[in-house]
Parts: structure tokens; C-alpha cells; sequence
């Protein structure tokens, strides 16, 4: 297997540093006490602002697990095409 | 809630099909499986070969259970927007996957492993640490098992307008429960979760449609009146509140990941690739599932103004019968969508109940009682000691404690003690086992002091986080100052498992 191709989350600095700025941005504590207009879509501001980083984060990390992620994916892929042949 | 108009008789019909159709998967998850009862790991992590779509709803289905509907919805309702969080601290669970499981999965596979004590063990070779965190995780899941006991009895009761009581309801699912995981072990508990994980999305789906459709399908007005009425349900919230909410993402998402069921969930997957792409789904759960549960909380406020705590605990039963009233299709969706609640508790108790049994084999009976019995002896033990802490925990749950939500944030306290150790000790060589012991111990101590005094919070963080931070302090400084003897570090070849490029 070739080391090149090892992808570890852990190993991304920027990763966690994105993760961390991201979840400061969902928790409501910058906004003013008790403000509440306006309203977008029913919601008020800082609750659709928070939800709206919510979503980020999903996506986020639903990016990276797919993208970020890959350390014997490749090992374990071929050793089930080469076991497929075999009872092929 | 009790007195639901639309339950009786159709409820327990539906009740019973479900029940049917669980018992029918699990025989057929275990028939023809001769090695299933002779294997740990085929009975525990279905022989390691989740597939995508088993592993998928098996974390959906355990991760959500039926409490997050019953008892987040209230929650909602009592607090208003700021419980948004449930969303955010259930997205970033698999954030704090992503710290350990691409590792873990790798070593687990090398090593065999069962339960997480497994890690733990090879890892720091220490009786005391292995037997901290057996009994720090068994503690959890322990309490987890409970609350979903006392979860099944509520729903049940409250299906079948109190047709069935409440004792004979918690017992024939129990009994349901028993059977299929008795017969097919994991597999059957994974194959199960896909039906229960479907049933419990098309129901919060529906559920949510009719609530909307009783406030006139326009959400801005539901605000609009919260605006007027109840304002603080509404508006920014108060620093503490932000300050909870961090610390709710710092204790669930380190919680609920390590948790021995989510950790043997890494452990059954079939491939990386299979275990990827179940995380890259489930990190869009959240929003169309605590996040659907929050606005129907929301809804309410307007629907039923001015419930008390006790009151707005049957939130979502007063709301189910409103909803069933409105035709005959929403009557049997609202008894299909309580049969998913049932269904996504039994779904979320399995999986705790056989994490409880495969500790109970693996680790207590296979490591300090008989190391050298048969596989077949030490699956044997777990099945049956985990029938015996089921029916000690029924009796318990006879006396149902207060409001779900309480005893959600106390299992996690002691529970999520283990995870400095078992994560850290995943990347940093030098984390030795006597920090990591003390580590444990002390935030043990520290969280289950605090809640036990009253102080569940201090200036809106959990208990669990401050004995969280003292643990890792502990365990961070004590490894830098213990002198590295031959005996602390891992062996060459030991350390050549951990190495992912070897």
C-alpha cells in the first residue's frame, strides 16, 4: 500500500480549526440578550443564522468523512474484488 | 398520556404486527447461522460484515431513540428556540467520530477486538484502568437501559389509552426484545433497526405535517404568537444559556461516541468504505430529526399555551390525538407513528442491552473470571446475565423517575470519564495507565459529586465537562512527569498495530 494515499482526519490541523470556528458560530453568545427581530422565515435572526451554521456543519463533516478519510479503503477494496473472483 | 382517544384496540394491533415482524427478523437473522452462537464476534458485531444499509439505520436507530421525540419535543416546547442545540450537539457527534473511528476501526480489525474495554486492555495492560472502565461503562449503559425501560411502559400506555398497563406492556417488548436478540444477536438487533429506523422517520415526517397542519401550515405564525405571549421562548438567549449549550456539545458528542454500543458499531463494520459512508449520512440526521422534533415542540406552544413541566411531558400525546382527529388517514398514521416510538426504543434498548451482555462476557466473565472458557460458554454468560440486569432494571423501572431529559444528561456524567484515556491513548505514546487511572477516577468523583450536591450546572456547564477537564488535565500532566519505564511503553510489534503505515 502506498503511504501517499493514507488520509487521517486526526493528521489536518485545518480540519479541527474549521470544526472549532464553526461550532463558536452556532452558539448564539454573540448576538445582544433578548434581541429578536427581525424574523427570516419564521425564524428570528440569530436562531436562523445559528441553524443555518448547523447545517454547515452537517455538510461539513459529511465531507469529510467521505473526502478526509481513506486509510485501508483501498487494501480492503482489493481484497474483496480479489475474493469475488475467486467464488465468481 | 393517557386517555388518547384514538388508541385501543387499533393501537394494540399495530403494536402486535410490529412486535410479529421484529420476532420474524430475528429468526431469520439467526437461522442457518451455526457459528452465530459460537463466536464472540458474530454474536456481538454480527461477524464484523455490517453492510452499508444495516450499519446506517443500526447508528441511526440506537443514536435516536424514542426519547427523542417524547421527551424533546417538551423540551422544546418549555424552552423554545434555544433548543436548536439538539440539533447542533447531535451533528457534532460525528465530529468526535471523526477524532478516533478512522483509527480505531483500523486496530480493532488487526486486533479483534469486542468491546472497547478490549482497547483499553491492550492499550495500558493495567487491571485497575480496565476495571474503572468496565464499571464506569456498564454504569452508563446501565442507566441508559433504564430510562428506555421506563421510556417503552409510557409509550405503550399511552398508545393503547391505558388498555394495556403499564407493567404488561414493558414486559411483552422486553420479552420481544429478548427473543429476537437471543436468536440472532447483533445481526438481528441491525436487521431490526432498519425497520424500526424507517418507521421512526416516516412517522416524525407525518407527525410533523399534521402539526403544522393544525396551526394553519404557517410556521411565522407560530412565531408571531410566541412573539406576543411568551417572548423569552423567542428571543436571544441569555449568556449561561450559550455557555450550556457549549457544554451540552462537549458532553453529548464526547457521550455519546464513546458510548460501548457506538464503539462496537465501528467494530461491526463491514469496510472503512461502508463505515465512511454511514457517517457521512448520519451527519444529515439531525436536522430532519431532532430538528423536525424541535419545530413540533415549538408548534405546541401555541397549540397547548401554558402547560407546566409535569404537563407538557404528554406534549407529544395530547398533540397525536389532536392530529388523529383530523381524518382517517392521519388516525392510523398517528397509531403507526406511536408504534414507532415504541419500535425506536426496543431499537436503542437492544443495542445498549447487547453492549451490557458482550461487557458482561467479554470482559468481566472472559477477563477476570474464566479467561480460558469456550467462546460459545462466554456468549453464553452475556446472554443470560444481560436477561438478569434486565429484570432487575424492570423492577426499578417500576418507580419511573421525573422528567426523561434529567436522567439523559446524568448517565453521560461517569460514562464519558473514559474517553480521554481511550482517545488519547489511540495517538500519544507517552499517556501512561496510572494518570489515565487517576484521571478517570477523579473526574468520576468530581462529576458525581457535583450532581449529586445539586450542581448539575456551574454557570451552565455540566458537572460531566468539569470532571471532563480535570480528568484530561490528570491524565496529560501525570504522563508528562511519569518517568517512561520499559514495562509502561508497548512493544514493538505492539506498536507496529497502531502504526498505520506499516
Amino acid at each position: 500500500m502506498k503511504t501517499k494515499s493514507i488520509k487521517e482526519p486526526i493528521r489536518k490541523k485545518w480540519i479541527w480549526v474549521l470544526l472549532f470556528i464553526n461550532v463558536v458560530l452556532i452558539v448564539p453568545w454573540y448576538f445582544p440578550e433578548g434581541a429578536v427581530e427581525p424574523f427570516i422565515f419564521g425564524f428570528p435572526l440569530w436562531a436562523f443564522i445559528s441553524t443555518f451554521f448547523t447545517l454547515v456543519m452537517g455538510a461539513y463533516l459529511s465531507w469529510l468523512c467521505i473526502s478526509q478519510w481513506n486509510i485501508v479503503e483501498e487494501e480492503e477494496e482489493a481484497a474483496k474484488r480479489e475474493e469475488e473472483v475467486k467464488h465468481g | 398520556m393517557d386517555n388518547l382517544t384514538f388508541a385501543g384496540m387499533d393501537g394494540i394491533i399495530i403494536l402486535s404486527v410490529f412486535a410479529i415482524v421484529m420476532l420474524l427478523i430475528g429468526y431469520f437473522s439467526g437461522k442457518g447461522d451455526s457459528n452465530l452462537h459460537h463466536s464472540l464476534s458474530g454474536y456481538y458485531l454480527a461477524g464484523r460484515n455490517l453492510g452499508f444499509i444495516a450499519l446506517f439505520f443500526t447508528l441511526y436507530a440506537t443514536q435516536y431513540s424514542g426519547n427523542t421525540i417524547v421527551g424533546y419535543a417538551p423540551t422544546g416546547y418549555r424552552t423554545g428556540f434555544s433548543w436548536l442545540q439538539s440539533i447542533s450537539f447531535m451533528t457534532i457527534i460525528i465530529g468526535i467520530y471523526l477524532l478516533f473511528a478512522p483509527r480505531l476501526y483500523v486496530v480493532s480489525k488487526r486486533r479483534n477486538f469486542v468491546t472497547p474495554t478490549d482497547w483499553l486492555e491492550f492499550r495500558f495492560k493495567s487491571k485497575a484502568v480496565t476495571l474503572l472502565s468496565i464499571f464506569l461503562m456498564l454504569w452508563g449503559l446501565g442507566n441508559y437501559l433504564l430510562e428506555q425501560l421506563v421510556a417503552i411502559g409510557q409509550a405503550v400506555a399511552g398508545m393503547t389509552g391505558g388498555t394495556i398497563p403499564y407493567e404488561i406492556a414493558v414486559v411483552v417488548f422486553v420479552l420481544v426484545m429478548l427473543a429476537y436478540e437471543w436468536m440472532g444477536g447483533m445481526k438481528a438487533v441491525a436487521f431490526t433497526d432498519v425497520m424500526q429506523g424507517i418507521v421512526l422517520m416516516i412517522g416524525i415526517f407525518v407527525f410533523l405535517a399534521g402539526a403544522l397542519y393544525l396551526v394553519g401550515g404557517n410556521f411565522t405564525e407560530v412565531t408571531k404568537y410566541i412573539a406576543t405571549n411568551e417572548p423569552d421562548k423567542l428571543g436571544v438567549p441569555a449568556m449561561e444559556v450559550s455557555v450550556n449549550w457549549f457544554s451540552m456539545l462537549v458532553l453529548v458528542g464526547l457521550g455519546a461516541s464513546i458510548y460501548p454500543h457506538a464503539v462496537q458499531r465501528i467494530y461491526s463494520a463491514q469496510s472503512e468504505k461502508t463505515l465512511k459512508k454511514s457517517f457521512a449520512r448520519m451527519a444529515w440526521m439531525p436536522p430532519i430529526t431532532t430538528g423536525l422534533v424541535f419545530v413540533v415542540g415549538i408548534v405546541g406552544i401555541m397549540l397547548f399555551p401554558g402547560l407546566d413541566a409535569a404537563g407538557s411531558e404528554q406534549l407529544v400525546g395530547l398533540m397525536a390525538n389532536k392530529i388523529a382527529a383530523i381524518n382517517g388517514f392521519y388516525y392510523w398514521m398517528m397509531i403507526i407513528f406511536f408504534g414507532g416510538i415504541v419500535a425506536a426504543i426496543i431499537s436503542t434498548a437492544d443495542s445498549v442491552l447487547l453492549s451490557f451482555s458482550s461487557m458482561l462476557s467479554n470482559d468481566v466473565y472472559g477477563k477476570f473470571i474464566s479467561p480460558n472458557a469456550s467462546e460459545h460458554r462466554k456468549v453464553m454468560v452475556g446472554k443470560i446475565g444481560g436477561i438478569i440486569a434486565i429484570f432487575f432494571l424492570l423492577w426499578i423501572a417500576w418507580n419511573p423517575p421525573g422528567t426523561l431529559y434529567e436522567i439523559f444528561v446524568l448517565k453521560f456524567e461517569l460514562l464519558v470519564q473514559v474517553f480521554p484515556g481511550f482517545v488519547l491513548g489511540l495517538y500519544w505514546k507517552r499517556l501512561a495507565a496510572k494518570p489515565v487511572f487517576w484521571g478517570m477516577l477523579l473526574g468520576a468523583i468530581l462529576a458525581g459529586l457535583l450532581t449529586l450536591t445539586g450542581y448539575k450546572t456551574i454557570y451552565g456547564i455540566h458537572g460531566g465537562v468539569l470532571g471532563l477537564t480535570l480528568n484530561f488535565i490528570v491524565c496529560v500532566v501525570g504522563s508528562i512527569l511519569v518517568p517512561v519505564s520499559s514495562e509502561q511503553t508497548l512493544k514493538k510489534d505492539e506498536l507496529a498495530v497502531l502504526e498505520l503505515k506499516a
